[in-house]
């Protein structure tokens, strides 16, 4: 099914399951990889890529690669994945090239990447002008669209096609991270030995940002690019003020996570919110919430 | 593979050089010509000032780093292979561990198995033995389930220690295990070594620019300032052969000795590398950079 034709179905019984699925899938896949986000410092990252994905839906647009039909939706998440690996994996090479300052290469990346998109979006718009009127007014209207979708997210707009891909990805990214999880954990935790070790830090670092950049793309499905590194930091964040034991602290991380999302969903269906803001502000209360158990048990001590 | 016919550690002729980083800068000759062996099951003592390439000699033995010239061999094999074989335990000069990572003692030792290790296998019985066994072995055993960040300098070392033999390597590399450890402590950190040592039928390198506390842990003593000069027992090591491996920084410990600048040029050649005690200045022994 299609954006038009979901808008024009019954819109008082609108399909919430594949939302429902795919919202919970992501939060689970954020709840894992935001533990070694938060241990690991790679938030910022998480940012540069969410930020660096406009560049890749600029480049879709100039294709001709719209999200209006199912296919362009598909084509064009083909895309915006494979420029936020190559944003990833810059952001990594930069970060050896500039001598470990990561900051910089986020820096540079995050801010090429989007000037590259709006640039590519006015370039597509130019380019429609010169077509039959009519079909350059559709385009532009479908391309306001599309970055509204890409920078605040439209979870509703989500079909058992779309959630079904999301859902297969967020799987994906969570076998590799469980069957890799040792590794990842010993680089996360003393990079500059795995070496010694026999691990090959650039090799499983360049892993992890691919991991990341997918579940980055995951994560903007539900709440779009500015929001997205959020949901791949705060449930991590927040497990980590309530234990101090790796396998509790994933445990937690997931659980708050897909609570944040469940507690989000709830209020935005009913309150008719934003679905994917109002998951990041729960789950942003979740946080200050182990926050304060934090403090309180600290003090019990 | 008989690992026993050879060498634990074959030098070869090896330079390093760390090119230039960047316009404004040269590339940096770290070692030079430096050929030396450990047998199996000595104590090796690679005494120098800082920049004096003992780093990159470390990197090099861990492959970590491809000598430009040269080679090295690890029990006979490339260093990769010997690490990648778990023949190699490794402690870092410092511990830069994120100490605020949710993790127990028994945790950070279990990753000294982590080569030996399959992704999908999970810790079996060897490995919880061997883990339960080096944490004995440096009296960690009662702090097994604290969380590392918990720990006392000493007790995150030793800590470390256990990790490096849990994976029951061959060969110890220490990277100057006691800056900051009083002589007391290093004599105990000496017998520590030397249990390992007996325990495990160890081969150990024990890197450091700490003239007293090489005495306690080494049995032979290379003395490293880019090139190689001096490889003997402890006793052979005179006032007179650290001052020329210290250039004037140690003139003040032993007396008023003169350094030829002119002798600088004899670290060039390669006949000097051994026993020949060649003199450095300043400029050519202490300031070339320990590149990271």
């Amino acid at each position: 099914m299609n954006t038009l034709a979901l808008l024009q179905s019954d819109v008082s019984s609108p399909s919430v399951a594949p939302v429902i699925f795919a919202a919970i899938t992501i939060a689970i896949l954020g709840g894992a990889l935001s533990v070694f986000v938060v241990l690991k410092r790679l938030a910022f990252i998480g940012q540069g890529v969410s930020h660096a994905a406009f560049g890749g839906v600029g480049i879709a647009l100039v294709l001709g690669v719209h999200g209006a039909t199912t296919m362009g939706a598909i084509g064009q998440l083909a895309i915006v994945i494979a420029f936020s690996i190559l944003a990833a994996l810059w952001i990594s090479a930069l970060t050896r090239i500039s001598k470990g300052r990561t900051d910089t290469a986020i820096g540079v990346v995050l801010s090429a990447s989007m000037a590259l998109g709006f640039v590519l979006f006015t370039v597509s718009e130019g380019g429609h002008e010169h077509d039959d009127h009519g079909h350059a007014i559709e385009a532009h209207q479908d391309e306001h669209h599309i970055i509204e979708e890409i920078l605040f997210g439209n979870i509703l707009d989500t079909d058992w096609t779309k959630a079904g891909i999301s859902i297969g990805f967020s799987l994906i990214v969570l076998m590799i991270t469980w069957f890799m999880r040792r590794r990842f954990i010993f680089w996360a935790f003393d990079e500059p030995v795995c070496d010694a070790y026999g691990i090959n830090s650039k090799r499983t670092t360049d892993i992890f940002l691919v991991l990341l950049a997918l579940s980055v793309v995951m994560a903007m499905q539900i709440t779009g690019v500015v929001l997205a590194a959020a949901i791949l930091v705060l449930p991590g964040a927040a497990a980590l003020n309530i234990s101090n034991r790796l396998s509790n602290v994933f445990g937690y991380s997931i659980l708050i996570a897909v609570i944040g999302a469940a507690i989000g969903m709830l209020i935005g269906f009913q309150a008719d919110y934003p679905i994917g803001p109002a998951i990041v502000l729960t789950q942003s209360a979740l946080y200050v919430v182990t926050l304060l158990m934090n403090k309180a048990m600290s003090r019990l001590r | 593979m008989n690992s026993d016919q050879h060498p634990a550690v074959e030098i070869d002729h090896v330079s390093y050089t760390y090119p230039a980083s960047g316009l404004d800068a040269q590339p940096v000759s770290a070692l030079q010509d430096i050929s030396f062996k450990v047998d199996e099951k000595t104590k090796l003592g690679v005494l120098g000032p800082n920049g004096g390439g003992k780093s990159t000699l470390i990197k090099l033995i861990l492959g970590i780093i491809v000598p430009n010239q040269g080679k090295v061999k690890v029990f006979g094999l490339s260093p990769t292979k010997a690490r990648a074989q778990g023949l190699v335990g490794y402690l870092p000069q410092r511990i830069e561990s994120d100490l605020d990572w949710p993790i127990s003692v028994e945790q950070v030792v279990a990753f000294g198995r982590i080569s030996k290790l399959k992704p999908w296998q999970r810790l079996g019985k060897n490995d919880l033995q061997s883990i339960q066994h080096a944490m004995e072995l440096v009296d960690v055993l009662d702090l097994a389930n604290r969380h590392i960040g918990s720990l006392s300098g000493g007790q995150l070392q030793r800590v470390m220690i256990a990790r490096a033999i849990a994976g029951n390597p061959k060969l110890l590399v220490l990277d100057e295990p006691t800056v900051g450890v009083d002589i007391a402590g290093q004599q105990r950190f000496g017998k520590m070594i030397e249990t390992l040592q007996s325990e495990l039928g160890l081969t150990v390198i024990v890197v450091t620019h700490d003239m007293r506390a090489i005495a306690a842990m080494a049995d032979r003593i290379a003395c490293l300032s880019r090139s190689l000069h001096f490889h003997d027992a402890p006793q052979g090591l005179t006032p007179g052969v650290l001052a020329q491996v210290f250039a004037h920084d140690v003139a003040g410990v032993f007396g008023d000795i003169h350094i030829d600048a002119h002798r600088a040029d004899e670290c060039e050649d390669p006949s000097h590398t051994i026993r020949s005690g060649c003199g450095c200045d300043e400029h050519d022994c202490s300031d070339q950079g320990e590149n990271k």
